[in-house]
C-alpha cells in the first residue's frame, strides 16, 4: 500500500495541471493527474483496488482535452457511483450560471464549486484549506499524518485523515481493515482525550464529532 | 465535450445513497441550486430531479427522501406513492398538484420557500437536532437513529396525517433516549411532537 494518499486531478490545460500536480507533490500527495476525461476514467478503473483518492479535483470545461470521448460530467457520476466518500472540487468559468451548476449537481450531488475566474492561487488555497484542516484539536500536516494538537501525537493512517478532511459529514469505509483503522483512531482520540470523538452510524459509516464548546463552524462550499 | 453526462441513467443523481436527501423536481434545475444555497454543510445532500426520473432518483433516496420540494404541476406515480405512505417533509412552490398528501406545505414565493428549508435543516425541539449525514443528536452527544424521528423533529410544529403505525420505531428511540416527548396526533389529527407532560394533560 503506497503511503501517501491519492489525490485525482482533471484538468485539460497541460500548465495548471503540472501546476496542480506539483503542488500536491510538495504536499506529499500522489497526485493522478489527467488531461481528459476518458484518461481520469482510465485511473479510477487501474486504481479501483489498491486506492482511493481522498480528493479529486475537476475542471469542468475541457475544451483542450486531447480526446473528447467522455465529459467531466462522466468522471464526475462515476465519482459518485463508486466513491462518494471522495470530495469532490469542480471548478468552472460559467459557475455562476444555475444551469451549469444543475448539470454538476446531477453529475454529482455532493460536488463542491469553484469559480475558476478567482484564479489559480484561489483554487490551491481552498485546496489546502480542505487538507491542512483543523477539526477540534486536531490537525492534518504535509496530507499524510493527523496530529494532537496539545500533545503534539501523531496519527498515521489514511482512514483518520479521510474523516478529519470530510467532517462533519459521514464517511462509509469499505474493508473490514479501513473499519479497524478507524476503531483503532476512535480509540487513539479517547486516551489522548481528545475534543474529537468518533460517532458511528452503523454500517460502517463514520464520522467526527467535536465537543459543543469547540465546534468549528462547518465549511459552507459554494 | 463538455460537462454533460453522456448516459443519464448513469448520472451520480441516481446513486443510491442512506444519507439524508431533499429531492427538488422542477422542469430546469433552477430551484434545486437555490434550495443548495440555503442548507448548511453536512445537513442534506441536494437531488435534483425533472420529472423524467423523479422516480428514479427518489428510489435512490434510502430509505426514503427526508424532503421532497417541487414546482411541477404533476406528481410521478413513484412520488406520489412515497409522499402518501411515509413521512416526507412536502414543500411545493406554486399551485400544488393533485396527490399531495394534506400535510404538504407550498408557498407562493421561493423565498417564503427557501426559509422553510432552512428552518426545517436548523430545527431544535427540545434538545433534538438533525445530526450531519442523518439521524437526530441530543445535547449531550447521544445520536438516536430514524428517518421518522428526523421528520418528526424537522417537521416541528407540523405533522402528518399519516397512520400512527408509521412512528412506532421514533416512539421506541424517544422513550429510551428521550422521554420528555412524545409522537402524538395534535388537534389537526396529524402525528407530531408533544412534550410528554402536556400529553399527559390531555
Amino acid at each position: 500500500m503506497r503511503a501517501n494518499p491519492e489525490v485525482l486531478i482533471l484538468e485539460d490545460d497541460a500548465e495548471t495541471l503540472d501546476e496542480l500536480q506539483s503542488h500536491f507533490t510538495r504536499k506529499r500527495f500522489h497526485p493522478l493527474g489527467a488531461r481528459s476525461a476518458s484518461r481520469a476514467l482510465s485511473l479510477l478503473e487501474n486504481n479501483r483496488y489498491s486506492s482511493r483518492p481522498v480528493l479529486a479535483i475537476i475542471d469542468w470545461d475541457l475544451g483542450k482535452a486531447p480526446d473528447r470521448n467522455a465529459s467531466s460530467g462522466d468522471v464526475l457520476s462515476r465519482l459518485a457511483h463508486e466513491l462518494r466518500e471522495c470530495p469532490v472540487i469542480v471548478y468552472s468559468q460559467n459557475i455562476d450560471a444555475f444551469n451549469v451548476r444543475s448539470q454538476i449537481q446531477r453529475s454529482h450531488p455532493r460536488a463542491l464549486l469553484h469559480d475558476k475566474r478567482d484564479g489559480d492561487a484561489s483554487l490551491l488555497e481552498r485546496i489546502d484549506r480542505m487538507l491542512d484542516r483543523t477539526v477540534g484539536d486536531l490537525r492534518i500536516h504535509d496530507g499524510t499524518v493527523v496530529v494532537h494538537l496539545p500533545t503534539l501525537d501523531q496519527h498515521h493512517h489514511r482512514e483518520a485523515i479521510r474523516l478529519v478532511v470530510h467532517h462533519p459529514d459521514i464517511v462509509t469505509f469499505h474493508s473490514d481493515t479501513a473499519t479497524k483503522a478507524v476503531r483503532r483512531f476512535g480509540e487513539w482520540l479517547h486516551t489522548h482525550n481528545s475534543a474529537v470523538r468518533l460517532v458511528s452510524h452503523g454500517n460502517r459509516k463514520y464520522r467526527l464529532s467535536v465537543t459543543a464548546t469547540e465546534v468549528a463552524a462547518p465549511e459552507r462550499e459554494a | 465535450m463538455v460537462g454533460v453526462t453522456s448516459a443519464s441513467w448513469l448520472l451520480g443523481v441516481r446513486a443510491p445513497d442512506r444519507g439524508r436527501a431533499i429531492l427538488v423536481v422542477t422542469g430546469d434545475g433552477e430551484l434545486a441550486v437555490a434550495v443548495r444555497e440555503v442548507v448548511p454543510g453536512g445537513i442534506a445532500v441536494i437531488r435534483d430531479a425533472r420529472s423524467d426520473d423523479a422516480d428514479e432518483i427518489c428510489a435512490a433516496c434510502l430509505p426514503w427522501p427526508w424532503m421532497v420540494v417541487g414546482t411541477v404541476a404533476s406528481l410521478t406515480p413513484g412520488l406520489a406513492v412515497v409522499l402518501r405512505n411515509r413521512p416526507v417533509l412536502t414543500y411545493w412552490l406554486g399551485d400544488p398538484p393533485s396527490g399531495l398528501p394534506s400535510h404538504a406545505r407550498w408557498f407562493e414565493r421561493p423565498a417564503a420557500l427557501l426559509q422553510a428549508v432552512r428552518g426545517a435543516c436548523t430545527a431544535d425541539v427540545g434538545g433534538m437536532r438533525l445530526a450531519p449525514g442523518n439521524g437526530v443528536e441530543l445535547d449531550d452527544g447521544t445520536l438516536m437513529r430514524g428517518a421518522t424521528l428526523e421528520s418528526l423533529v424537522s417537521a416541528y410544529p407540523f405533522g402528518f396525517a399519516l397512520p400512527a403505525r408509521n412512528f412506532r420505531a421514533a416512539s421506541d428511540a424517544l422513550s429510551r433516549h428521550n422521554p420528555e416527548w412524545v409522537a402524538q396526533r395534535d388537534g389537526a389529527a396529524r402525528m407530531t411532537l408533544v412534550r410528554a407532560d402536556i400529553e399527559a394533560q390531555r
